[in-house]
């Protein structure tokens, strides 16, 4: 099965250092594995805003961040049904 | 920033992971894993694929499900390709827990219950297993139906009785005779949930169809819900609310719309009979056994998963099948005093009253908002004191079947058992105290009913006494051959209270 297009993970580039992933949609463990992979890909102090509907990945999302290092900045609600998880990367 | 996805892509409407949450008995699972296994058949080779994840992701634990999965627990985020991978290879899917989003979408249609003595019970009317196999292969994955208003559960009974517990499915499908035909007629809308309109028992529409158009009627029903089912408000998102508003014959005019042909009346009997397949039977292939394990709470661990697909290697045929009461059947057994021989010695005695087989309880330590002792700890607890108190001949002839679930959302079944158990939290003084509401005259079947409401906040410690005396009573007064549903259905609640009030037995 493939990602229909309107569920493609969008990630957008807001400017030189910065990022937004939209794993609206999703259901768990897909947004996590999406989240964390663009964190690899990107650099030290790099921030990524995720916007995410499925409440087990907002809470699973931050802890799995903050386990790798990197920093979360602010989770808070963009709309009655989703959260902005806003994360700065941490290369050690 | 170009993002491979692939890997992750081809899960996507196949495999996911739910939420573990009891925020007051932190269990340290984030995540449980519900694999499907369709009618619950699987042969040996598969379990032992699944034991073999049990023990490398699950502590080593699974639990057998009233749908026939297999759930795990403890599963970590980045583990899970390498799990579905796994899963894939093994030829199964999940569930794909979209209720974690909070309105009314992204629902699927959950593991199709089937008779887990299809094709080797005696005097079957139909076996369910071409139906199970041919919607399975429909909707597993399919993208037109993984945004339902909310879950959808089918069951297939055809041995004539109430093994799938049909009364609390949202499309039932069950094998009956007309005339000199056989086919299915079919119960829609039921559900033991609170959710809107709360427990309901899903009402037969009186209709006959062939084995061959039962697939379509399934098909076009899932259509109807996903196409009306209540979208703006989560808790009346389930199909019997649609049910409950548009009423039987209304869903029947739209079933016949869409099918494109009239619908055969059928006004007989639905079910022949309450229970079955407990204990050791023999099969419709002479010379053969079917050993049902009774699991009691349906947890294992891998070293006895490994343990039951080894007997079945050796005196069955190389397959299992789970039951819709959380225990786990070997059939096709040729010597089978000597598989009672090494299940007693494993821990799995089947002797006794069919209690053991006739009892769950829900994972309610890990989603549940309740503390220990949790319904899987309660059934074990109520079923070892209920054996050690009463005689097997009382306790069979009660027919009990004892259902417990952690909370009001009632995983369990509770409403739908003799006893029915529904875990709750209360406040005494600073401190919060583990209770439980009980339920009585539940059941399916030929009189299928909800359980009443008979007692509130029975605190968990005085459980056993309660049921011990009630029992008691029924023993006391029963009529002669009047089941323990029966007995509790003639009893107004106010009696009933009475009865648990001390017996001497």
């Amino acid at each position: 099965m493939k990602i229909a297009q309107e569920q493609r993970p969008h990630i957008r580039k807001i400017n030189e250092h910065c990022y937004e992933i939209d794993v609206r949609g999703l259901v768990c463990p897909y947004p996590q594995l999406l989240v964390m992979r663009v964190l690899a890909n990107l650099s030290s102090d790099d921030i990524l805003e995720v916007l995410v509907d499925n409440p087990p990945s907002a809470r699973d999302i931050p802890k799995a961040v903050g386990d790798s290092g990197h920093r979360v900045l602010d989770t808070s609600r963009s709309d009655a049904s989703a959260w902005r998880i806003v994360i700065q990367t941490e290369r050690q | 920033m170009k993002l491979f996805v692939d890997d992750i892509e081809r899960f996507l409407g196949r495999y996911s992971i739910g939420r573990d949450s009891n925020p007051i008995d932190v269990t340290g699972s984030l995540h449980f894993l519900r694999i499907k296994v369709p009618g619950g058949l699987l042969t040996t080779e598969q379990f032992r694929g699944i034991a073999d994840l049990v023990g490398r992701y699950g502590r080593e634990r699974a639990e057998v499900t009233d749908r026939q999965d297999i759930q795990m627990h403890w599963i970590q985020a980045e583990d899970t390709l390498d799990i579905f991978s796994t899963m894939e290879s093994l030829g199964f899917t999940t569930d794909m827990c979209g209720q974690g989003f909070s309105g009314a979408k992204y629902g699927d249609v959950r593991n199709i219950v089937c008779c887990p003595a299809s094709g080797i019970v005696k005097e079957e009317i139909l076996d369910g297993r071409p139906l199970l196999t041919s919607l399975t292969g429909h909707f597993s994955g399919n993208q037109d139906f993984l945004d339902l208003p909310r879950k959808f559960k089918i069951s297939i009974s055809g041995c004539g009785a109430d093994c799938t517990r049909a009364y609390i499915n949202d499309l039932s499908f069950v094998a009956v005779r007309m005339g000199e035909d056989r086919g299915f007629t079919f119960l829609v809308g039921g559900s033991a949930g609170v959710s809107l309109p709360g427990p309901r028992l899903a009402k037969p529409t009186g209709v006959f169809v062939k084995p061959d158009e039962a697939f379509d009627v399934a098909v076009a029903t899932v259509e109807i819900y996903k196409d009306h089912g209540n979208r703006e408000s989560k808790a009346k998102a389930r199909f019997k609310w649609l049910i409950e508003t548009w009423g039987v014959s209304k869903y029947v005019v739209a079933l016949e719309e869409k099918l494109g042909w009239a619908l055969e009346r059928y006004d007989g009997p639905i079910f022949e009979r309450r229970n079955a397949h407990e204990g050791v039977q023999p099969q419709s292939q002479e010379g053969s056994w079917c050993v049902n394990v009774p699991l009691v709470g349906g947890r294992l661990s891998r070293r006895e998963m490994e343990a039951i697909a080894s007997l079945a290697d050796e005196y069955g045929s190389g397959e299992l099948r789970l039951t819709p009461t959380q225990s786990i059947i070997i059939p096709n057994v040729k010597r089978k005093a000597m598989v009672l021989k090494r299940l007693a010695r494993m821990g799995f005695p089947l002797h006794g009253s069919s209690l053991r087989w006739n009892c769950m309880g829900c994972a309610s330590d890990f989603c549940g908002k309740t503390s220990s002792p949790h319904a899987k700890e309660v059934v074990v607890d109520v079923v070892n004191h209920l054996e050690s108190s009463f005689s097997d001949e009382l306790l069979e002839g009660a027919g009990l079947r004892i259902h417990v679930s952690g909370c009001f959302n009632d995983c369990g079944a509770a409403s739908v058992a003799d006893i029915g158990l529904i875990g709750k939290q209360i406040r005494e003084g600073d401190e919060m105290k583990q209770v439980y509401n009980v339920f009585l005259g539940g059941c399916g079947g030929p009189e299928p009913s909800l359980g009443r409401l008979v007692e509130e906040n029975v605190p968990t410690s005085e459980l056993k006494q309660w049921i011990e005396s009630l029992l008691g009573n029924y023993d006391k007064r029963r009529k002669p051959l009047e089941s323990f549903g029966e007995f509790c259905r003639r009893h107004a609640t106010h009696e009933l209270k009475t009865l648990t009030k001390g017996a001497e037995h």
